[in-house]
């Protein structure tokens, strides 16, 4: 055997399956941005939706089933807020993440196209880098969200690029088709710009774990406020308002 | 009755961050055809509120990693550009182009209109 994996250590292969699911309680836009993920990244697994919202300890065992080594699930919660937790299964870790500014690839502004399954590029920024946090994120959405040479529907060519921009404690997804010719100009040099395809999200890391959905915490965000908190404070100023014009 | 403001606790391990790090970490051995990661080396510095600015800047980074890659995947040998004689199916349905390409007809032609 050993002289078997002295030939071939050239052929090292990046190898990740992803198994995509959901809470109950989704809604359109949710299952539309999972339907846009699970087009441009061919190594996804979809599965049904997961009954419980406390039984996360089930995923890596599910993941195990389904033979993938990564998970996505995203958990809706009063059919209004979404998180993503993006885990490494079965060891971890896992991060959690809040989902605000969903736009899916249905929506006409973006007109933008790429072959269904191609690789993409994945683009992440200095800032990824500076925080210990930031490098342990850029690794796992390596994993996740790189679509590996040896994808089933993985095609031949490079149209797109993925960009992962930290900005404002966010995490900006976009997703541009790279045009390599000016329509105008078909026969002039090659001038490579882009035209965003979409889905466009923005993440907001709440809490990185050290096992897969558990485990003792190892990063959270101080500035992350529960969107429920900000609704209720909202709330108690227009109600502090009103009480006092009553009085 | 004061609200008494409770500051949440802050962990940021960073020793467990990179230790976790380095057990999922790949082989670094892995030629870069197999991850296709590129690093913008700027940092995007826009006032968040300032959508055009912002997407500009998101721009910016996606085409200096797209140039960068191109010169990456050259140096590896690897096929990049779609040959124009190679078709397949699209993550947008033909269909759906055509109700992009409508809507954006009559936004040309709403703007004729009003001018």
């Amino acid at each position: 055997v050993d002289e078997h994996s002295q030939i071939q250590p050239k052929n090292k292969k990046n190898k990740q399956r992803v198994l995509m699911l959901s809470s109950r309680g989704v809604t359109h836009r949710m299952r539309h941005l999972m339907n846009d993920l699970e087009t441009l990244l061919p190594h996804i697994k979809k599965d049904a939706k997961l009954d419980s919202k406390n039984h996360l300890n089930l995923l890596p065992e599910l993941a195990d089933l389904n033979n993938c080594n990564n998970t996505l699930y995203f958990e809706a919660r009063r059919h209004e807020d979404l998180y993503l937790w993006a885990a490494k299964t079965p060891n971890g870790p896992s991060i959690k993440m809040h989902v605000q500014n969903i736009h899916t690839m249905d929506e006409l502004k973006m007109t933008g196209n790429c072959l269904k399954g191609s690789r993409g590029l994945l683009s992440f920024d200095k800032r990824f880098d500076e925080r210990e946090w930031g490098r342990l994120t850029k690794e796992l959405f390596t994993h996740i969200f790189g679509v590996p040479s040896t994808a089933r529907k993985a095609k031949p060519f490079i149209d797109h690029i993925l960009t992962f921009s930290l900005l404002d404690n966010k995490i900006w997804f976009r997703n541009f088709q790279i045009v390599e010719k000016d329509p105008l100009k078909p026969n002039g040099p090659p001038e490579t710009s882009l035209v965003e395809i979409g889905p466009r999200f923005v993440l907001t890391p709440i809490r990185i774990f050290e096992g897969a959905f558990g485990g003792a915490t190892v990063y959270s965000n101080p500035e992350f406020i529960s969107p429920a908190a900000v609704r209720s404070a909202i709330r108690r100023e227009q109600g502090s308002k009103y009480g006092q014009r009553k009085q | 009755d004061d609200a008494v403001f409770t500051r949440k606790v802050e962990v940021d391990n960073e020793v467990a961050l990179e230790r976790i790090r380095e057990t999922i970490a790949l082989d670094s051995s892995l030629p870069w055809t197999e991850t296709l990661v590129v690093t913008y080396p700027e940092t995007i510095d826009v006032d968040v509120d300032d959508d055009l600015n912002r997407e500009v800047a998101f721009y910016k980074q996606a085409l200096h990693c797209a140039n960068s890659a191109r010169q990456l995947a050259a140096k590896h040998s690897f096929p990049f550009t779609r040959p124009a004689d190679y078709f397949a199916e699209m993550v947008k349905s033909d269909s759906h182009m055509e109700r992009i390409r409508q809507r954006l007809l009559n936004e040309t032609a709403a703007i004729k209109l009003s001018e």
